[in-house]
């Protein structure tokens, strides 16, 4: 791995470099059948920071997260959070999956989805309290939501459904946050609120993990970059990951254009 | 089950058959919503045909042919097939449609060459098992209720006890997983739960009908609420009346009851999916046709508008010429404007009224708003994730956001074009 | 023609008819529409035999086909409102036209041979007996109407070959391109309720509905190519019909059962044993692919 995540934070002050890692991956490898997705991937991010996953589609960086979190069985690797093991560390982590597959006249309303971050904390088969229905409408409220908490989910726009998942990972009160593409058919204004948004819960003390591929706002709004193309080709702080020569080895050719006007908007949008 | 069927005003035999109706109605409507929320609507077919090979092999084994052992028989024979049908979506690449088609007709297959085996050893004995699955409600017992009332309370407890895993899962299984919960388990628990009742019901109305009692409830609640946790309750509670209507109707006509039940089912299906509120085909036709009909109207209210402005006041047919709408349609306009006492005539000519005029404003008015926002709208701050409403920008965004959005207009107009912002929007 | 062999040909014409469509099928994952046409089809039965007191075959297959052709607008109506999924439309159509047929049985039919047990398992074991005669010639009916229907299945399929296949694979694509994935999916609906509707008056509903969807869905397991998951199909669904005849006589069971377990066993084959996707051979895969992952890092790690 190129650089490593000891590059002095630019916020620091709240200690953030004597954390364990947030999220630490261990020569993480997968296939689907022969195919290898993810080859030997070692990653470590750094508690209290605004990390991203970058690389082509196809990557594996929703595999990567999956795999992280245990839901697809990894040919071998490990992952610590926050230096346990995740299977011991559930309760630690809240994940937005990528949200392709929901059905989205599906009978349930934007609160009720909310009110899903609160089951496993408080236990599946027991009533949610006061205070989590209290903490369920914060959460709402947070993301600018709370006008709409009556809606069934079918009903909301692609921005503020996105709003809704992060709401319901907010609920979960977990340390991390672990976000596949959350700006994907998310329009602008949604997406600047969003990141206004994870900054501001970084700000706090959280660390935030987002899978993203577009390279201008990973530059502007992130910390720490993961740079993957089946391995991983760089990590470190943004400015030494995002660099034209790692563009090139990440996305091979087709990043020339990339490299040559590296300096203006380095946005892979697709 | 005795004080209710003393309770109500039938004779016995078909108060028995509304009771059975009424219960089946409530298992199979609530846990139907499994099976259709799932997009598994036909999980039912499969499983009520794999009973088939499960009332054989429960007679082959015993030799009796009371009603316990073949229920069992068939219960098992469905869970097999329940299991299969998991398995083979699981493991392999074949989809849930054909999956559940393999084990519909493997079992069956399986069921008739076993019938044709017990007719060609046990003789006579046999009558009566492939008549299992096309279902006799008039043959129900008293003692078939205590049965059937057993089952549908459990399936209903176990549901209201699982709830939030079971909707957790349904609803999003990656994180359902992400979370916690044990996924694949939880998608065999729903599917057994649908055994438990297809086994219920297979006696009642017969394994075709049986589909339809699983799937009528909850689509037809699906259209009445938004809501798992009422849609639950509510598909029981249309399950039951659908059971209890049938059941009547069909004991007035004197024809089988299963049939009635069912084609009461798809009336009233058809009846929510056309006249739903919000929801349903006739209103949403409607609305369209109501959102049309004040288009034009408010179109040919601003085109008026504008033509006075610009000269006399015009006849109808040149109105028409001007806006380049069709004449009947400017015609059913102005009579509409008319009725809202919008217009003033002078023989031929048309003016507009000090409301009519009012009214042209208001829609310049939104229409101009609605061209600031396209222009300016990105420099905006929302305070939340509130969006604008194309057709009534004001009230989707807040009167605090329209006037800061119109202020952004007017400077950046470089604010000369304050008084002919209406006219330059057009 | 010898009865034995009148029987493997009418199961073999309809595996063959059959075959021609339910790859199809399998492959628009509409399987179960097989199901539903062939239930649906009661009430056009009883009522051709209320209006006209026949159970000839000829009126039998219009008056069914006509009601086939009700279940699948009927479906596609349903669906179209966006309300109801598709697997939902399906369920809730074909059980109410069903329940038209019979209440329409039990009412105004009875008395007449028109039950229930008729109607679900026509049975195969009688084709023979039913002959037409072509000047001296006497061949089995249902081995003339299924060679009519197993010919015009050809036609269509190799006719709109390349729209079928198109709009199997890419319904929006072919839209631009011009040709209707909403006209070629009732087309090929409409065939396969001719198709039910006429087996199913001489095999009986089972042995139809499984040799559409059985035969097919092992064929998808095995190749990656339409050709050849078609031909695939058909190979499946005539060794069901040769090697389910003589179990039947062998166990002395029931003629259309025996053919639908051979079809069944031959999907389970498939299932544990095809080449790519089966079972075996992906455990197999993963076990020696673990094994290389693992070869692998541990070398990679070894040079670091
Ligand atoms: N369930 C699966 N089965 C087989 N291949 C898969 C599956 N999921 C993903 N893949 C393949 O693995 C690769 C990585 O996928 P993914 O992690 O989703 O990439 P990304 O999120 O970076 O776009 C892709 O080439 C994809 O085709
Ligand atoms: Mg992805």
């Amino acid at each position: 791995m190129s650089a490593h995540q000891d590059g002095g934070p630019p916020t620091a002050g709240r200690g953030a470099g004597d954390r364990a890692p947030a999220l630490e991956i261990r020569r993480m490898t997968v296939s689907y059948g022969a195919r290898p997705v993810l080859w030997d991937v070692d990653a470590s991010f750094p508690a209290g920071r605004l990390s991203a996953i970058v690389g082509p589609n196809g990557a594996g960086k929703s595999t990567l997260l999956k795999a992280a979190l245990g839901l697809i069985p990894a040919d071998a690797g490990q992952t610590l959070v926050e230096g346990r093991p995740v299977g011991a560390a559930r309760d630690r982590v809240a994940y937005v999956p990528q949200r392709d597959a929901v059905d989205w006249d599906f009978p349930i309303t934007v609160r009720e989805v909310v009110e899903m971050g609160r089951y496993a904390p408080t236990g599946w088969f027991r009533r949610v309290p006061r205070r989590d229905a209290a903490l369920v409408d914060d959460c709402l409220e947070r993301v600018g939501m709370g006008d709409f908490r009556g809606r069934q989910i079918g009903q909301l726009s692609g921005g503020q459904r996105q709003r809704v998942f992060i709401a319901r990972a907010l609920a979960q009160q977990a340390p991390l946050l672990l976000m596949d593409e959350p700006f994907s058919g998310v329009d602008a204004r949604t997406e600047a609120s969003i990141l206004e948004l994870l900054a501001a819960l970084r700000d706090e003390g959280r660390s935030i993990v987002v899978v993203h591929h577009d390279l201008g706002t990973v530059r502007g709004a992130f910390d720490h970059a993961l740079l993957l193309n089946v391995r991983a080709v760089a990590e470190g702080p943004v400015a030494e990951v995002v660099t034209r020569e790692t563009l090139a080895r990440a996305y091979g050719a087709g990043a020339d254009a990339v490299g040559r006007d590296a300096g203006e908007a380095l946005s892979w949008a697709g | 089950m005795g004080w209710l069927i003393d309770l109500l005003p039938l004779n016995y035999s078909d108060a028995v058959v509304a009771i059975g109706a009424a219960l089946l109605g409530i298992a199979a409507g609530a846990l139907g919503v499994f099976a259709v929320l799932r997009q598994r609507s036909l999980v039912g077919d499969a499983l009520a045909h794999a009973a088939l090979p499960g009332v054989c092999v429960a007679f082959l084994a015993t030799g009796a042919k009371d009603a316990t052992t073949l229920l069992v028989g068939a219960a098992l024979a469905g869970l097999v097939g329940a299991l299969l049908m998991v398995g083979i979506e699981r493991t392999s690449r074949v989809r849930p449609d054909a999956a559940i088609g393999v084990v519909l007709s493997s079992f069956f297959s399986l069921g008739i060459v076993l019938l044709t085996h017990i007719a060609s050893t046990n003789d006579a004995n046999q009558a009566g098992l492939d008549t299992y699955l096309f279902g006799q409600a008039a043959g129900l017992l008293e003692r078939d209720l205590d049965v059937m009332a057993v089952l549908a309370v459990v399936a209903l407890a176990v549901v209201a006890l699982a709830f939030r895993p079971l909707k957790t899962t349904l609803f999003d299984p990656a994180f359902a997983g992400a979370v916690g919960l044990p996924v694949r388990l939880l998608e065999i628990f729903m599917t057994m739960l649908l055994v438990v009742a297809v086994v219920i019901g297979l006696r009642t109305v017969g394994a075709i009908l049986m589909v339809a009692m699983l799937v009528v409830p909850a689509v037809a609640a699906r259209q009445l609420c938004n809501r798992l946790s009422l849609l639950i309750p509510l598909a029981a509670l249309i399950g039951a009346a659908v059971g209890v209507a049938g059941a009547l109707i069909a004991a007035r006509a004197e024809v089988p009851t299963g049939p009635v039940i069912v084609l009461v089912g798809f009336a009233v299906v058809l009846a929510t999916v056309l006249l739903a509120p919000g929801r349903g085909v006739l209103w949403r036709g409607r609305k369209l046709a109501r959102d049309r009909r004040r288009a034009l109207v408010e179109g040919v209210l601003v085109d008026l508008e504008t033509t006075i402005h610009a000269g006399p006041p015009p006849t109808p047919r040149e109105l028409a010429l001007a806006s380049g709408r069709p004449r009947r349609q400017v015609a059913r306009a102005l009579s509409a404007l008319d009725r809202a006492g919008m217009l003033a005539r002078d023989g031929e000519r048309i003016h507009l009224t000090e409301s009519g005029a009012a009214a042209a404003h208001a829609v310049l008015e939104r229409r101009d708003l609605w061209s600031a926002w396209l222009e300016h709208g990105w420099k905006l701050r929302l305070p939340d994730a509130r969006e604008p409403d194309p057709t009534d920008l004001r009230a989707s965004l807040g009167d605090d956001c329209a006037d800061e959005l119109r202020r952004l207009a007017l400077a950046g107009d470089g604010g000369g074009a304050a008084g002919d912002a209406g006219q330059g929007a057009r | 023609m010898s009865d034995d062999l009148t029987i493997i040909l009418t199961a073999g014409l309809v595996a063959t008819a059959a075959g021609l469509l339910g790859p199809f099928l399998v492959l628009r994952r509409v399987a179960l529409m097989s199901d539903a046409v062939s239930h649906a089809v009661l009430p056009g039965i009883v009522a051709v035999y209320l209006l006209f007191e026949t159970r000839a075959p000829l009126p039998v297959i219009v008056g069914a086909a006509v009601f086939a052709v009700v279940c699948v607008i009927g479906i596609d109506l349903l669906r179209s409102t966006r309300l109801v999924a598709s697997d939902a439309a399906i369920a809730l159509v074909f059980p109410a036209l069903f329940a038209l047929g019979v209440l329409g049985v039990t009412e105004f039919a009875s008395g007449a041979h028109l039950d229930l047990d008729a109607t679900i398992y026509g049975e195969i074991a009688f084709a023979p007996f039913d002959v037409w005669a072509f000047g001296s010639v006497e061949v089995a009916r249902s081995i003339v109407l299924l060679g009519a229907v197993v010919l015009a299945n050809a036609t269509l399929v190799a006719l709109l070959w390349k729209e079928l296949k198109a709009t199997t694979f890419d319904p929006e694509f072919s839209r631009t391109i011009g040709i209707s994935p909403t006209l070629l999916s009732r087309l090929l609906l409409i065939a396969v309720a001719v198709t039910a509707v006429t087996a199913f008056e001489s095999v009986g509903a089972i042995l139809v509905v499984t040799m559409l969807i059985v035969p097919a869905a092992a064929a998808y397991l095995l190749c990656d190519r339409l050709l050849a998951m078609i031909a695939v199909t058909l190979g499946i669904g005539w060794l069901s019909a040769v090697l389910g005849h003589t179990v039947a006589l062998r166990a002395d069971a029931s003629i259309a059962g025996s053919m639908g377990l051979v079809a069944a066993c031959c999907f389970v084959l498939a299932l544990v044993l095809s080449p790519k996707y089966g079972l075996l051979a992906r455990a197999l895969q993963r076990r020696r692919r673990r094994r290389e992952v693992r070869a692998a890092l541990a070398e990679a790690h070894a040079a670091r």
